[in-house]
């Protein structure tokens, strides 16, 4: 009932209530943000490109979900967006795929410059290529992923999010854990060359 | 062998480097920011348009309508002074009439 009358307030553009929507949501939209891509700028803006999204759609919004349910969904999609606009390798690697090329992971390509306060000096690189490999992942491996072992969550949340079921969010992390572990096997293996 | 076995813990410690991922926090301005972005555009509008309601557009147009119509009345009522009329004053004015033209002479 409370949750409805926050809804409504929204509704109606209510300054208060994007006042408190914030206050609640700006950490959690930022960390999803960040876990997607991780630079401190880009996040901040797509995370406030999440904030604009709701404001703009939230008459849209059923009730079908959870609000931060429907937020985090945001969130996601935004980053995908973000990140398919700027991945300009991907194209290059479906063409590869085509002619049944290895793709060797390259740095230079990477579709943002790593600025990620959060990872300490002594991972960095390994943080880099961590984030390189996830880069690498289809869409929903990549999502599940980020989402549970980046942003932290728990596979009851991924599922709403991602709007699946708990067994084929279980298949995507497992997929996702084992392409990620070729990925990173190639990389190195290169990299001893 | 060994090189496999090095790989193998390459991979591992890369896998556990995002758990050792610090927290990051957002911006302390960040929700300033958004609510400006947010309400900007709206304020901008609502100013404009807020005060000046349809009630009020349709007085000021009342307003310039009358005001149009009578000063086309009096533009009509100050033509029907005569032309004549006109010119004598004006020459008076700037003694540019023969009539009242006195002469050193006379």
């Amino acid at each position: 009932m409370e949750e409805q009358d926050f809804i409504d307030d929204l509704k109606a553009g209510k300054q208060f209530a994007y006042a408190k929507l914030l206050n609640e949501f700006q950490q959690k939209v930022f960390a999803t943000c960040i876990s997607f891509v991780p630079n401190k700028e880009d996040a901040e803006d797509i995370a406030q490109d999440v904030f604009v999204e709701v404001f703009n759609s939230i008459n849209k919004f059923k009730g079908n979900s959870k609000l931060s349910t429907w937020i985090y969904r945001i969130a996601t999609n935004k980053c995908l967006g973000f990140i398919r606009k700027r991945n300009t390798k991907k194209r290059f690697a479906f063409l590869q795929s085509i002619m049944g090329n290895e793709i060797p992971m390259d740095k230079t390509k990477y579709f943002t410059e790593m600025n990620h306060p959060g990872v300490l000096l002594e991972n960095k690189e390994k943080s880099e290529t961590l984030f390189l490999a996830i880069n690498q992942l289809p869409d929903a491996q990549r999502v599940v992923f980020t989402l549970s072992k980046v942003d932290g969550m728990n596979n009851q949340e991924i599922c709403e999010i991602t709007e699946k079921s708990l067994s084929s969010v279980e298949a995507l992390m497992f997929r996702a854990k084992k392409n990620l572990q070729i990925s990173l096997e190639d990389f190195y293996k290169n990299d001893m060359k | 062998m060994e090189n496999n076995k090095n790989i193998k813990n390459k991979v591992e410690s890369t896998l556990l480097a995002m758990d050792t991922m610090e927290h990051v926090n957002v911006s302390p301005f960040f929700k300033d920011k958004t609510m400006q972005l947010l309400f900007a555009e709206k304020e901008a509008q609502t100013s404009v348009r807020g005060w000046f309601t349809p009630k009020l557009q349709l007085a000021t147009l009342v307003c310039v309508v009358v005001l149009n119509v009578v000063a086309f009345t009096q533009i009509n009522t100050s033509e029907s002074l005569s032309y004549d009329e006109n010119i004598n004053q004006f020459a008076e004015t700037y003694r540019l009439s023969t009539s009242s033209e006195t002469s050193f002479l006379n």
